[in-house]
Parts: structure tokens; sequence; C-alpha cells
């Protein structure tokens, strides 16, 4: 039921997007894996996903940058789980400020991701 | 052609002797340029080479850390994952292998927590690389050691950990500083264990980064900072100063005291700063009966925290110093005697006699 739901993965970490698209794959979901914020910009718009997911600092365009092009430009209101590290509190707070729905801190747990994925995507 | 030659070397023969030197200079600064230019392509070729054979062994072992991952199903250990163990433990004999296997794990382990993060250091285990971390230490370049130990920490492995501490006096500071992190990101507050025995000085970087780490826990166990107070490494006192100040440990009230008499004028102006925040009342006292025998820092150490400690019955010893030499005590002096007499007399009076001051109530009706 769950492979309609699309999930576009914003990461420059390639093992980490590799370990969340086989677990979020194994809960039904269909993830699609952008390295970088210019992939996933082009992957939102080509394919309208369920829900996004991206990491704050990437090469070429940033996470927040997805996030303000996702909301004024694209006017989509996907939901939007913004990934941080430490020190990027700032950040996180510019990324609500611009539209982003929920955030994980990193490291954070796989499995607790993947809860929160369906509660929003309920 | 030999003719040609022929022609040069006759003429450089014929040619005066600084000629002579500086041609020969300029042709074996050529032959060196030449040797640099290969030397660097061929380094170039070599990096390239390695970074490629590294970028194809990470792209092999992440997906071998991924099939492991993700093929478990239990606690136990499966024949699939058995078969990813058995094979990385053959490529960690390598030490280029080693390091990028490493190198792999920690990619993934520093962005992930929870069940995931323990089966990479289960992983980490089996695959024996502990071993080869635990050898690096009894090594004797201080580079390796230090590299060690920082593995070890960001694994969380804490069975090294009497090995460890053996090195806490090492000779190299990059060596301790990565056996303090260790010793305190992996076990906390009891990690400060190793300001019993430090013979070395902490920097305030060092202190800096230590605070931070302990920091993020919650719910702090704080140790008896008794014995450090004590201590004869000045920094570490005055490491647990900073600890008594930021976890508010008011137990060791009489151990601040004893430092006020501390043979180092720094330990004794921190110590004498504490006494506000901890609000050791008795201190006061102690420290007035003998302010004229302390030096000035420490003067003006005692009132600034007087600005939070004074009582009105101090207000006469305080007016004895307005009109001290110094400019910071006299300050301190007028802010407290302000404070203290807010609801009794009012200390600073506009001097109605000085002309300056008068308001002209004609100039301040006609405006």
């Amino acid at each position: 039921m769950n492979f309609s739901k699309k999930i576009v993965l914003a990461e420059d970490n390639s093992i980490l997007s590799t370990l969340l698209k086989f677990k979020l794959e194994k809960e039904g979901y269909k993830l699609l894996i952008a390295s970088n914020g210019k992939e996933a910009v082009d992957l939102i718009e080509n394919n309208n996903p369920d829900m996004i997911l991206t990491d704050i600092m990437m090469p070429f365009i940033s996470g927040l940058e997805v996030i303000s092009h996702v909301r004024n430009k694209l006017e989509m209101t996907t939901p939007i789980v913004v990934f941080s590290s430490a020190g990027q509190e700032e950040m996180v707070l510019n990324a609500f400020n611009l539209g982003a729905t929920d955030f994980m801190s990193k490291p954070f747990s796989p499995n607790e991701l993947i809860i929160r994925i369906k509660r929003l995507l309920q | 052609m030999i003719e040609f030659f022929q022609n040069s070397i006759d003429t450089f023969n014929n040619t005066h002797h600084i000629i002579q030197l500086c041609i020969l200079l300029t042709l074996l600064l050529i032959a060196a340029i030449i040797f640099s230019l290969l030397y660097l392509k061929n380094l170039r070729d070599r990096l390239k080479i390695k970074g490629r054979i590294e970028s194809t062994y990470q792209k092999k072992y992440a997906s071998d850390l991924i099939e492991y991952l993700y093929s478990a199903d239990g606690e136990n250990i499966n024949p699939e994952q058995q078969k990813k163990v058995d094979y990385l433990t053959k490529c960690a004999q390598n030490p280029l292998k080693r390091k990028i296997i490493i190198k792999t794990f920690l990619k993934l382990r520093n962005e992930i927590s929870g069940e995931t993060a323990d089966a990479i250091q289960n992983l980490y285990y089996q695959t024996e690389l502990i071993k080869s971390a635990s050898a690096k230490l009894k090594g004797k370049k201080w580079d390796a050691i230090a590299r060690a130990i920082k593995e070890l920490t960001q694994f969380e492995i804490k069975e090294t950990h009497d090995e460890i501490i053996l090195l806490i006096n090492h000779p190299k500071k990059e060596v301790r500083n990565e056996i303090q992190k260790y010793l305190v990101k992996l076990f906390r507050f009891d990690g400060l264990e190793f300001l019993d025995v430090l013979e070395s000085q902490l920097s305030e970087w060092d202190q800096i980064q230590l605070l931070e780490i302990l920091n993020k826990f919650d719910n702090p166990h704080i140790p008896n900072l008794g014995k450090w107070l004590a201590s004869e490494n000045k920094s570490v006192v005055s490491f647990a100063i900073k600890l008594a100040k930021l976890y508010n440990q008011f137990n060791v009230k009489d151990d601040i005291i004893n430092l006020f008499e501390h043979h180092d004028p720094e330990i004794r102006i921190q110590a004498i700063s504490v006494v506000s925040h901890l609000g050791i009342y008795e201190a006061v006292s102690i420290l007035k009966n003998n302010l004229f025998n302390r030096n000035l820092d420490e003067q003006i150490a005692f009132f600034k925290m007087m600005e939070d400690m004074s009582t009105p019955d101090e207000m006469d010893f305080i007016r004895e110093f307005v009109n001290h030499e110094n400019f910071y005590i006299r300050i301190s002096a007028m802010k407290i005697l302000n404070l203290i007499t807010v609801d009794t007399d009012n200390t600073f009076r506009i001097n109605i006699n000085d002309t300056e001051l008068i308001i002209d109530n004609v100039l301040t009706k006609a405006s």
C-alpha cells in the first residue's frame, strides 16, 4: 500500500543514504536519493514526492534553499524533515521559519526516523 | 651536429670562469626543474591511483557494511553476516584496507545512533579491529597512539581503559589530549579520575573541551572535588574550581576557603571570584581580615565578589574604599554602597553648591 508513497532523500553521505534506502524500502516506501541540493530540487520537481528528507549542509544547494524552493517557488505542502548536526541550532530555526515540518538531530536512530515518517504520512 | 657540440664546448672552454659557472648553474637548475616536474607528475599519478583504489574499496566496504546491517534478523549473528565478518577480518590484515574499513564504518557511525550504531560497534569487535588499535597503544610512534585512541573513542570501546590510562602522562600533548577526551566521552564524570594522576598542565583550551563534553550529559553525577581542589597541579585546581562553579558544588566551600592561601595568585583570585557564585558568606570575613596583605588583583576580585555578597553591616568597611587609588576598587565600593543604602539614605548626593550642576530653572521653564 505504501509503495505509492515516494520520499526524496537529500543527503551527501552515500552510506547513510543507502542504509536509509534499504530500511525505508523494507517498510514499503519508494526512496529517491539525491546527493546534493540541486539533484534534490530536480527530483522533487519531477516526481512530486509525498515527503522530503533533507540534510542542512549539502554541496551546491543547501537544505535551507531546498525548503525555500519547495515552499515558495513550487508552493508544495509536502512534509519536510530536516537532518541537523550539533551546532546547527540556528539553521534548524531558520529551517522551521522557511516551512520545515520536523527535524532530527544527527546522530539519529533510523528506527526513530521510520516512526516519524509513518506518523507524518498518516 | 657533432661540429655544433664541439664548437659549443670550445666556446665554453674559452669563456671567462664566471660565465662558465653561470652556465653550469643554469644547466643544473634546468635539470632540477625537469627532475621536480617529473617527480611531481609521478606523485600526482600515484596519488590519483591511490585515491581511485581507496574510492573503489570504500564503495565495496560500504556495500558490505550495509549488507551486514541489513541482513541482521536477531541478536545472534547469522551465516550471511558471518561471511561478511570473515571477509572484512581478512581484508583488515592489510594496513591500507584496514584504514579504509575504519573510515567507512565511522562515516556511518558518526551519523546514526541506536541499534544500528551498536551493530557497527559489534562489527568492529568481530573484525578484530580492536586488536590493531590496542597494539598501536603499545607502539613508540606518538601519532599512531593518538590516532588509535581517537578511533577507540569514536567506536566507544571501553575495554581499553586500563591500557589507555597508563599513558595519561605521555610526553606528547596530542596523546594526552586524546586520552582526556576518551575518558570523559566514554566514562563521563567518572572519567575525570585522570585528574588524580595528571602531572602535566591542562591548558585552558583542554579545560574548555572537557567542560563542553561534560555539558552534554544529563543528570550529572559530580564526584567529590575536594581532592582536586587540594591538588599539587595548578591546572587541576583551576579546573576543579570551574567544575564547582558550573555544577554549584556548595559542599566544597571549605576547600575553596583553603585556596585563599594557595601559593599561586591566579588560583587565589579564581577562588575569591567563585565565592559569590556559591554564596559562601563565611569567606567574606576571612578575606576582610587580611585584605591589606593581598595583592591588588586579589583586592579587586574581593570587591567584585562583594558587589553580590555585601550586607548593610559592612557599610563602614566599604566606605573606607570609596576614595581608593585604584579605579576598579573605587567603582566597586561605590556600587556596593549604592546597593546596600538604597533603603536608608542616598550615599551619592548632588553637590548643590557646584554651579555646573545647578539646573537653570529659567531656561527649563522657557523651553
